[in-house]
């Protein structure tokens, strides 16, 4: 993508306060509160149905909130109708208008506020060669690929320079190769855009390479609202560290056993050390938590390893990840791509266990 | 293959068939509107050979009526189709897109189709007194709204379903964008639903131009009389003028064909619109 400037006068922070919806019995999106700063790039993750398209859908103010209220900038918008509030959108199915050319998709909205022909056309080309779409103005959507129509939905959003964009899902229809490039190019425009965005997304991947911060939702709550790399490091709860991270977390549930110090569970046991024994020595039930790459897998034995044996192994090419088991524990840990195993040979781990996190074995929070 | 050719071959004879069953009436009708009195009831029939003549035509629209009968017609069945098509399609856009209160909208939506479901001749008594009682008896007005009246449902259950296709997103971009419902309406979704708007019209005019139970009923002199009841009042005690009869049909034939041609490839993607994702 070409490298631009463009100076906005906005300041322009989003803020949720107590905002609730129902849909019928069920609570689509549950007291919630968030506060967006300008500028920022804010990623609404979580899985199907967890409340953060409907989130952004109220933002846009395409759906109503029943409670609370939504505030962009100093302006408390609920009552507010979507055409006044200044805000763009990208759709998952990019929403291009198909009996319209590229060129007149993008000028829409220019042509609805009735900006004259001169300087639609003049835009127009501008945000065209910006997203390299320039040879594409006089064709209609039908004809392009998946990646050309979504640069179009992208310029019929920018073309206005509002104050939010809002992306609900916009790379979920791209194949695998083409969605990680767009990600880099969607996150360049934005930084030259400097506008305050708000991306919704199941996939964590995008969530952990976009965001400055991620918005973590289930079940229409907030599960943690950080930066990606505090979510990785510091969850603040096993759904989170559970959703965040490819491979996902291991988790293991066992007992703390404070006169020995250590960690058991059916299979294993951990020694732990000061800090650790500190945080959990009122808690008896706990999970553990270890991420794959905290995990040292060797073929040789060493002393003091744990003894395990191969479910299966995958060679992505750059690494290895092994599924390992122990007694009727499953682990998966991640190799250097030079690790070869074969099905059901016995192999040697070393559980980084100062690096665990540990979880409230009912409720799920982390203990801190 | 073998087998597909027979098929194929079978397929064309059984078309052919059903093409000259459909066409033969209609030649036969042409003929008959040019032969002169004697020719038409020649025995052998004479298909080709025959010295054609326009004196039904000029029987017709000169000393006769038909003239204005063919104007009647027209106005009416415009005029009607008019009327169905716009308050049906905004009825229908209205039942698509607004989320009315106690599930209203399908209850609604299968309410307006049931007023097709009796047939029509239930309501002829009626509307007569009606029509009488507002003294419209015997005008134009009168068929107007009647035919309105019976083609709005069909319109509202037509346009409903393309209505459907659309997805929401679409309006929604076109909100986001700036427009309003209405302009999101003129700009985006009409002009995506001109097939099935084209279908439907194309059927309303259809069943008004060649419908006779309402007319026969409300018109009674020849000021408001429509095609079909000119055509049927060539049955008279003496004799069956065939002649004057099948130049007005042909020439009642017309315009329906010329508009059907005209619109037949919206025609086509309106009744296929279903099936496609668009």
């Amino acid at each position: 993508m070409k490298r631009f400037v463009l100076t906005s006068t906005y300041n322009m922070n989003v803020r949720f306060h107590n905002v609730s919806k129902r849909f019928g019995e069920a609570a689509a999106v549950d007291s919630l509160n968030l506060e967006i700063a300008d500028g920022e790039f804010v990623v609404l993750l979580g899985p199907s149905g967890c409340g953060k398209s409907t989130t952004l859908r109220m933002l846009a103010g395409l759906e109503d909130a029943d409670a609370g209220d939504i505030f962009i900038g100093e302006e408390r918008v609920n009552d507010v109708p979507t055409q006044a509030r200044d805000i763009a959108m990208v759709f998952q199915s990019y929403a291009l208008y198909p009996h319209m050319s590229v060129a007149q998709n993008i000028a829409y909205p220019l042509r609805v506020r009735k900006t004259s022909a001169d300087e639609i056309e003049r835009r127009v080309k501008r945000v065209a060669e910006i997203l390299e779409i320039g040879n594409l103005l006089r064709r209609k959507p039908r004809e392009l690929s998946g990646g050309e129509r979504q640069r179009v939905a992208l310029a019929r959003a920018i073309i206005r320079e509002p104050r939010v964009y809002l992306m609900d899902e916009p790379l979920s229809n791209l194949d695998a190769k083409l969605r990680v490039l767009m990600r880099g190019e969607l996150k360049r425009l934005q930084h030259d855009l400097a506008t305050t965005t708000i991306y919704v997304t199941h996939d964590q991947a995008e969530a952990m390479t976009l965001a400055h911060r991620v918005a973590i939702m289930r079940g229409g709550k907030l599960q943690q609202f950080a930066a990606p790399i505090t979510i990785y490091h510091e969850p603040a709860n096993r759904f989170v560290a559970e959703f965040v991270g490819s491979p996902s977390m291991n988790f293991i549930e066992g007992e703390i056993d404070v006169a020995g110090r250590q960690f058991a569970s059916k299979s294993l046991t951990l020694s732990l050390n000061e800090s650790q024994l500190e945080i959990l020595k009122n808690y008896q039930r706990v999970s553990l938590g270890i991420r794959p790459e905290q995990i040292t897998v060797s073929t040789v034995e060493q002393t003091g390893w744990l003894a395990a044996s191969v479910y299966v192994t995958e060679l992505m090419g750059n690494e290895t990840i092994a599924f390992l088991r122990i007694g009727e524990e499953r682990l998966i840990a991640r190799a250097a791509s030079e690790f070869r195993a074969a099905i059901e040979t016995q192999v040697w781990l070393k559980i980084a266990s100062d690096k665990a996190l540990f979880f409230d074995a009912d409720t799920g929070a982390a203990i801190r | 293959m073998r087998q597909n050719r027979k098929w194929q071959s079978l397929k064309y004879l059984l078309l052919s068939i059903a093409a000259l069953a459909s066409l033969i009436p209609v030649y036969w009708m042409l003929t008959i509107s040019l032969k002169t009195d004697a020719d038409q009831l020649a025995s052998p029939p004479q298909w080709f050979a025959f010295t054609p003549t326009a004196e039904h035509y000029r029987d017709a629209f000169v000393t006769r009526s038909f003239g204005s009968y063919l104007i009647t017609s027209t106005i009416v069945a415009t005029l009607s189709t008019l009327c169905a098509v716009v308050i049906g399609t905004l009825a229908a856009y209205a039942l698509t897109r607004f989320q009315m209160p106690v599930k209203a909208n399908r209850r609604l939506s299968l309410w307006i189709l049931s007023t097709r479901m009796f047939p029509p001749i239930v309501t002829i008594v009626p509307l007569f007194l009606m029509m009488r009682d507002l003294r419209l008896i015997n005008t134009i007005p009168a068929l107007v709204i009647v035919y309105t009246a019976f083609n709005l449902p069909f319109v509202v259950w037509m346009m409903r379903g393309f209505f459907n296709e659309i997805p929401r997103e679409m309006e929604e971009a076109a909100f986001v964008d700036g427009d309003s419902r209405l302009g999101a309406l003129r700009r985006i979704v009409l002009p995506l639903v001109t097939p099935g708007l084209a279908a439907t019209a194309v059927f309303c005019l259809i069943i008004c131009w060649n419908e006779f139970l309402f007319a026969s009923v409300l018109t009674q002199t020849e000021a408001a009389m429509t095609l079909p009841i000119g055509i049927a009042g060539r049955v008279t005690q003496y004799e069956i003028k065939w002649g004057v009869m099948s130049a007005a049909g042909v020439v009642a034939m017309l315009p329906i064909l010329i508009f059907a041609l005209s619109v037949q490839r919206y025609l086509v993607r309106g009744l296929s619109l279903g099936a496609v994702k668009g």
